[in-house]
């Protein structure tokens, strides 16, 4: 299953200062953004401070944002929605056209960005290439609640999924889950700050195995473990 | 009687992680899991009368594949023995009169919160769909129908979107077969993308309920049952809801 592969896309396509002389392999060549008005809203960066933004999570992004002065982390930039040409293109390399809904397109939004601020999930990734790394902060707010006053499994379900499937797509390109499998140790307040912290593991021919955990903000706390399974797609195959 | 407890407390003691205060000991009765008091536990997570606004309820986005399969089991609930389940805005109001165990109960002055899936509330755009129960075969039926707000690659659902109406449907089923309450664990095996505005059926089964915990899967499919979308495992822990102190 394709995890945000859309978002991904956009992620790779808007990453400033190209790493000297590599490009991810499989990855499309990075245009030059044009700024028309309304694709400045959907381009519109969310991994930025807004004012839902508790002091846990201004303090974590301040701390993260030091680590990559000298070029070890990169802040993720994150988009509502992708692109018009960008959708194209992902349409014409993996899926079969004739299968493809016109309508719907207009509407969509990127799952995790569609709330108003600080009501559903805020967040930000960061990520360490030599080291394979992908940690994402996380805000949940009240319209993620499961039992009351706390944050509902399949929420902590989608930004799991999304940050090991991230650090899956940095290193392989555009990947689709196959496994998603999470223990919960303690159930997570609603409107608390979490980290989550994936690391790829290994990678077997188009497999990658990518495992994270989700601790408070000192550490201190384990609220859940995950491992994951991504097989990258080959652009020969349609998925539909 | 004190036995018991103790017993409850050790078992308790391994889900140290879940219930912060060891000394706490809930009253668990496994009786209470079959009996008289699943009649309460039905009538409060089913009112009869209610002003709450019922989200399971077809609309004008509901897909007809969506709307056929809802009208066959409203026949079942007539015939077969199964329950149509409401979905209220907020859990809360699915447990009035009703709290988590002391220890784990947080104030929630939090304002409006919204059960998760049903976070974004305009017709057709976020998550639509329907949960049927059937009390003595432990098992579920959810129907549901991802709107373009759940995207994930261009055109079909976010993975995240699947997991969490799998986890919320084992979370009521886990509830009303035994009194489960948080999510011990979920593995989910996808196998194909589901295109937005298309109907998944999803069958939940209860495997087993050892231990305090409730053992769940589910087959996430198409209607003609050609398509397999994704299979899971959830395991639940057992937990009973307190009363809420008179004010």
């Amino acid at each position: 299953m394709l995890r945000s592969c859309a978002a991904r896309l956009r992620t790779l396509w808007a990453l400033c200062r190209p790493p000297v002389g590599r490009r991810l392999p499989g990855s499309v060549p990075r245009p030059e953004l044009r700024s028309f008005s309304s694709e400045e809203v959907i381009l519109k960066d969310c991994s930025v401070p807004n004012p839902s933004w508790n002091k846990d999570l201004r303090l974590l992004f301040d701390q993260f944002m030091k680590k990559c002065e000298d070029g070890s982390w990169k802040r993720l930039p994150s988009y509502k929605r992708t692109p018009t040409e960008r959708i194209q293109d992902f349409k014409t390399r993996f899926l079969d056209p004739k299968l493809m809904k016109e309508e719907q397109m207009s509407q969509a939004q990127l799952f995790t960005r569609s709330f108003d601020d600080g009501l559903g999930f805020e967040y930000v990734m960061f990520y360490n290439d030599i080291e394979k790394r992908m940690v994402c902060l996380f805000q949940g707010g009240p319209y993620l609640e499961g039992p009351p006053g706390f944050i509902h499994g399949g929420a902590i379900a989608t930004m799991i999924d999304s940050t090991v499937g991230m650090c899956a797509m940095m290193a392989g390109g555009i990947v689709m889950t196959a496994n998603l499998n999470i223990n919960y140790k303690r159930p997570i307040p609603l409107c608390s700050v979490v980290m989550i912290n994936s690391q790829l593991d290994e990678v077997e021919g188009r497999k990658f195995f990518v495992s994270c955990n989700v601790q408070s903000v000192d550490e201190k706390t384990l609220y859940s473990e995950a491992t994951s399974l991504f097989i990258k797609l080959n652009p020969a195959k349609s998925l539909t | 009687m004190i036995r018991r407890c103790f017993q409850v407390a050790a078992r308790l003691g391994h889900h140290r992680g879940l219930l912060e205060a060891p000394r706490i000991l809930p009253r668990l009765n496994p009786a209470s899991a079959f009996g008289s008091s699943t009649d309460s536990k039905f009538s409060r997570f089913l009112p009869e009368k209610t002003d709450l606004k019922d989200y399971a309820l077809p609309n004008a986005s509901w897909c007809s594949d969506m709307l056929s399969l809802y009208q066959e089991f409203l026949e079942k609930t007539k015939s077969s023995g199964w329950i149509k389940l409401p979905s209220f805005k907020s859990n809360r109001d699915h447990i009035q009169g009703l709290k988590l165990p002391s220890g784990l109960a947080v104030s929630s002055d939090k304002g409006d919160c919204r059960i998760f899936t049903r976070c974004i509330q305009v017709e057709g755009q976020g998550f639509e769909y329907v949960i049927f129960f059937q009390p003595t075969q432990k098992k579920s039926v959810c129907l549901f129908q991802p709107g373009p707000y759940l995207e994930g690659p261009p055109g079909f659902a976010h993975g995240g979107s699947l997991a969490a109406m799998m986890d919320e449907t084992f979370s009521k089923t886990a509830f009303l077969a035994g009194e489960g309450l948080f999510t011990l664990s979920l593995n989910i095996r996808f196998k194909n993308l589901i295109p937005v505005g298309s109907l998944v059926v999803m069958d939940v089964e209860v495997d087993k309920i050892e231990d305090q915990k409730l053992y769940m899967s589910c087959i996430a499919h198409s209607r003609d049952q050609q398509t397999v979308y994704a299979k899971s495992s959830g395991v639940f822990l057992q937990l009973q809801l307190e009363e809420e102190s008179p004010q």
